[in-house]
């Protein structure tokens, strides 16, 4: 079964008039609810190090991932919520490693995102409305 | 002797810290602020802003100095060894390297325009935290007017043809697209009420614009040679996410009051028009009509980036409190298709204020569009193949695009509200003119949606648009005053094709003998006389 966040899954897999048609059907011209987060990381010696050896073995347990090389970046789309441990990262780096390093090069997101101690957390909760703040910090 | 054992005992039990976490001394910080009663803002809203908002990335001084100063070494290190030694500026593509004059000197404004907007917000929030994010996102601003005026210097220093990289601030004042950068990031993002600022520069501007603008453009951007822009672009955007979550908490700091939802909806309906109307049309161009070698449609871009992801992710989640899907999102999804094409046209009839080279779409990029907006070739193609035959790149021919439009009955207007130029008669996009009197003058406006916010607010478009501006004008000799031309005073910077023989001088485009009109006076939409 494909992937329902990979790069091209739904509209954009259509081409042409398909495209078109779907795209400004009514159907789609109302607000959509996504589940997802998205999450954009600079190409760098250490965010490949992270996407290889952190991101895509989560794939297993969520098959919702999606790891997308998109030259100078890696797009990334999952349900639910990424979580990159930078204690985790240092340990695979080799080299003191803080979220704030990590920060340097996490170049957008779409979906709440924070730091929490050492963490890089991006959730589709709605921090402060669904969710009280308070439970992350 | 037993002190000492007791010193060491307590040590060992209490260690001293080798280091502090960052996050708690960002917690510790947020005790050390003033305590008002009641707090009178210079820059007022009609919300109430929740004084225990937070801000999600726990910034302190120290690491926000520190992450940033490595950005900077890695993006200016990059730019000024490895790229330099690879001469990265010359083997982009002309076309790309064309419009990245304009791309990185508008963005320039929106840097200006936000360094405002977070500013007035970081007066108007209670809450310490909130301020701490908006008071970081005026820095980065800041930071973002120098990068993006970096790519611009970097391109005049290592670029084949940098005429235009040099001087694009002074060459904006005649270019027809720019007033529609004033009035998204500029006037949107930093007039009328605080939070509806924060709407359109983080909520819209930034969560959702921005990710097609800065990170998807950087796609593109390396497809066509260009590995200075992805560089600087996708550094840009690592300061956007904050910029993002700082819009979010805006919104949660006005939502646990009753009255929010009597302004949110039209604020947000409102935010999302006006950056829509001039980035949807304006990157589609930049993408598609930039570059030589494509990446995807935009249409499609448009749909992963904003309705599916901005649109699903952060509005949709929303829906749950009360926020509907904007009335004009079917007209803004049509506009993703054809906006881009009809802008196009009007950039390519108008070349000469533009300031950059641009050429007519060759037989690969015309089937290229066809196949992927089918139908393009019979409404734009056929235009352009006439316009080529015509002369269009002859410095020779005297011919011009928006003389042959206009001569063909089909006027060029200028929207007042969006600011950019339409022509109602040839538009696929989501065009319904209207042409509205007040004050004794008539106003064209694209559709309703602008229309309805000028009506509201009047006061906040008292400009004079490019027509009413240069009415009267020779053609060339405005080109002239803008300083269009190269160092040998009389070849333009701007050209119709990308060639470095038979480029167009001022009297090539004198032999054109286009006296500036004003359109609503032409074509006697303005009131008769009884």
């Amino acid at each position: 079964m494909s992937n329902v966040n990979a790069y091209h899954a739904g509209t954009n897999g259509k081409e042409g008039q398909d495209f078109i048609d779907d795209f400004l059907s009514e159907e789609n011209s109302a607000l959509p609810t996504s589940e997802a987060v998205v999450l954009a990381l600079m190409k760098t010696e250490e965010i490949d190090a992270v996407v290889d050896e952190m991101i895509k073995p989560q794939m297993e347990d969520n098959p919702t991932i999606a790891v997308e090389d998109r030259g100078g970046y890696w797009w990334i789309k999952a349900n639910g919520k990424i979580v990159i441990d930078c204690d985790e990262a240092t340990e695979l780096l080799g080299k003191k490693y803080t979220v704030y390093d990590l920060l340097v090069n996490v170049s957008t997101t779409v979906g709440r995102a924070m730091t929490l101690g050492n963490q890089f957390i991006i959730t589709n909760e709605l921090l402060g409305l669904e969710t009280k703040v308070e439970s992350v910090y | 002797m037993s002190a000492n054992m007791a010193v060491k005992q307590a040590l060992k039990a209490n260690p001293v810290p080798s280091s502090v976490d960052p996050q708690e001394v960002h917690k510790w910080l947020q005790d050390f602020t003033w305590d008002f009663k009641g707090k009178t803002a210079k820059y007022p809203t009609k919300y109430e802003m929740d004084v225990n908002t937070r801000e999600q990335f726990k910034l302190t001084a120290k690491e926000y100095a520190r992450m940033e100063s490595i950005k900077e070494e890695r993006q200016y290190g990059t730019l000024l060894d490895g790229l330099d030694r690879l001469d990265a500026g010359n083997k982009v593509h002309p076309k790309w390297g064309e419009v990245m004059k304009l791309v990185s000197n508008f963005l320039e404004t929106g840097e200006y325009g936000a360094i405002a907007g977070s500013a007035l917000l970081w007066d108007t929030a209670q809450s310490p935290e909130q301020r701490n994010g908006y008071l970081a996102q005026v820095i980065d601003e800041i930071r973002h007017v120098n990068q993006t005026a970096y790519v611009n210097y970097y391109y005049g220093k290592h670029y084949y043809d940098p005429a235009g990289h040099t001087n694009m601030r002074q060459l904006r004042a005649i270019n027809p697209l720019y007033p529609g950068v004033k009035r998204a990031f500029g006037e949107g993002f930093l007039a009328g009420d605080a939070v509806e600022s924060s709407i359109n520069l983080q909520l819209v501007g930034e969560a959702c614009f921005t990710n097609p603008l800065i990170v998807s453009l950087t796609e593109w951007a390396a497809a066509n040679g260009d590995e200075i822009t992805p560089t600087v672009f996708l550094s840009i955007e690592t300061d956007e996410l904050r910029h993002m979550a700082n819009g979010y908490q805006t919104i949660v700091s006005i939502m646990n009051n009753p009255e929010t939802m009597k302004y949110l909806q039209t604020d947000l309906d409102n935010a999302f028009w006006t950056q829509h109307k001039f980035l949807t049309p304006f990157v589609g161009v930049a993408l598609e009509y930039g570059s030589k070698y494509k990446v995807e449609p935009w249409a499609k871009s448009w749909n992963r980036w904003v309705y599916e992801d901005w649109a699903g992710i952060w509005l949709g989640r929303l829906q749950q409190f009360g926020v509907k899907t904007p009335k004009c999102l079917p007209d803004a999804k049509k506009d993703a298709v054809w906006a881009h094409h009809d802008l196009a046209l009007l950039a390519l009839a108008l070349w000469p204020l533009t300031g950059i080279r641009m050429e007519l779409p060759d037989s690969l990029a015309m089937e290229w569009f066809e196949a992927n907006y089918p139908g393009w070739y019979n409404h734009y193609g056929k235009i352009y193949e006439e316009w080529r035959a015509a002369g269009f790149e002859d410095p020779k021919s005297g011919f011009c695009g928006a003389l042959w439009l206009m001569e063909r009955g089909h006027g060029i207007f200028v929207d007042h509200a969006s600011g950019l130029p339409f022509c109602p008669s040839l538009a696929k996009s989501s065009i319904k003119p209207r042409f509205t009197e007040y004050n004794g003058k008539r106003y064209a406006f694209a559709e309703p949606y602008g229309e309805r916010q000028w009506l509201l607010e009047p006061e906040r478009y008292e400009f004079q648009n490019f027509f009413e501006q240069f009415e009267g004008w020779e053609l060339s000799d405005l080109v002239k005053a803008a300083g269009g031309v190269r160092s040998d005073g009389k070849t333009l910077i701007a050209q119709p094709h990308l060639r470095d023989t038979d480029m167009w001088t001022l009297d090539d485009l004198k032999r054109i003998n286009l006296t500036i009109p004003d359109p609503m006076k032409i074509l006697n939409w303005q009131p008769v006389a009884q």
